[in-house]
């Protein structure tokens, strides 16, 4: 039997470099050349973004010059700082779909639908944003996940997810379709298709197959389980 | 997947649910265990109560012993390579928990090992609401 159990991180550890590489080689580094430029960005003034640099940590980065240094930031860091103060949606939101029962069954399937996908693209915003914070509350606690990684078969808890996603950085161009959504009262199976996977671990342009299984737990909708497949 | 790659791997797939129908519709677990990853996991809502892990589910089919009359359909398999999802609709349960004729959709999660397909997770919905799995 190949190793269970291992750290997701080591498993993949081979394709690190090549991920560096590709990055390089194919992420577009536009960058924002002075607080002007990245108040514009984010559309606020320059006061608020140095305030956002100094207390938050928005990403900006400095050049020597003998004078006076100069600032710059990347976009896709910009972004994915933005998205990670994007909030999943909350209880809230979900309650409002299971709360207000559709007057036909083809709207009360359409709220299940509506808060699955809400859950999902917590998951998504993780993903994207190189965060697990972000995309822990789509899942359940018990959580597992399980697939080959480098034809290493490997499965274990959620939190090896997370700490991957925090590994693998942003992946600001990835492209998620649902290919399916099957809902059965309180458990659900999503099949995802996620296109143009990049960062440090999964390298670039690089495309999974997600099988998420879920649950409604108190009427929220909950990833219990994780299945992938790396092309 | 060529059509007769896919028809073996599905094949292989039905197999491993018929371990899972031939436990639960003999009340022995034991038959069912190999069809199961060593780290499958289990979920789903019986009567208000959640129920997990693999070792509740095999707990559960010895106590509710034999189901002679489950009348299982495989709804639909689908194959991505090394990862599958089958949906089983199973009506007819019966037993000392099940009580009688009931019925059960499930969501199986399939991962292909080296040993073969193995259940990875199953996630249940009891359709029984008023009925716990609890004894």
């Amino acid at each position: 039997m190949a190793r269970r159990g291992t750290e997701l991180g080591g498993v993949v550890s081979g394709i690190v470099s090549r991920g560096f590489y590709m990055v390089q080689r194919n992420t577009p580094q536009k960058t924002l050349e002075s607080w002007k430029q990245i108040a514009a960005y984010l559309d606020r003034s320059e006061r608020t973004v140095r305030r956002w640099e100094s207390n938050e940590g928005l990403p900006v980065h400095r050049r020597e010059h003998e004078k006076q240094d100069t600032v710059f930031a990347y976009r896709h860091e910009i972004e994915a700082w933005s998205r990670l103060r994007t909030k999943c949606p909350g209880p809230g939101a979900i309650e409002e779909a299971v709360d207000h029962p559709a007057a036909n069954a083809a709207n009360a399937y359409l709220a299940e639908h509506d808060a699955i996908t809400r859950t999902m693209h917590c998951y998504i915003a993780g993903a994207r944003a190189g965060d697990g914070d972000v995309m822990r509350p789509a899942f359940h606690p018990s959580a597992t996940i399980s697939g080959y990684c480098q034809g290493v078969e490997y499965t274990g808890s959620v939190e090896h997810v997370f700490r991957w996603i925090d590994e693998n950085g942003p992946a600001p161009n990835i492209a998620p379709r649902f290919a399916r959504i099957e809902i059965i009262e309180t458990i659900a199976v999503v099949h995802l298709e996620v296109q143009h996977w990049s960062g440090k671990l999964a390298g670039a342009n690089a495309r999974a197959s997600d099988v998420f299984t879920l649950l409604k737990c108190d009427g929220e909708w909950k990833i219990t389980h994780k299945l992938f497949h790396w092309h | 997947m060529t059509k007769s790659e896919y028809l073996t791997e599905y094949d292989k797939i039905v197999q491993a649910m018929q371990m899972y129908i031939d436990g639960s519709k003999q009340g022995k677990s034991e038959l069912m265990r190999p069809a199961f990853h060593a780290n499958a996991s289990f979920f789903g809502y019986a009567g208000g109560q959640l129920a997990l892990g693999t070792q509740f589910l095999f707990d559960w089919i010895d106590r509710n012993g034999p189901a002679p009359n489950i009348d299982p359909r495989v709804v639909s398999v689908d194959i991505l390579d090394t990862i599958a999802v089958v949906r089983l609709e199973v009506a007819g349960w019966s037993g000392n928990l099940a009580g009688s004729g009931v019925r059960m959709s499930d969501l199986f999660t399939l991962l292909k090992t080296p040993d073969g397909w193995k259940i990875i997770q199953k996630a249940f919905h009891w359709h029984a609401a008023e009925r716990s799995l609890a004894a």
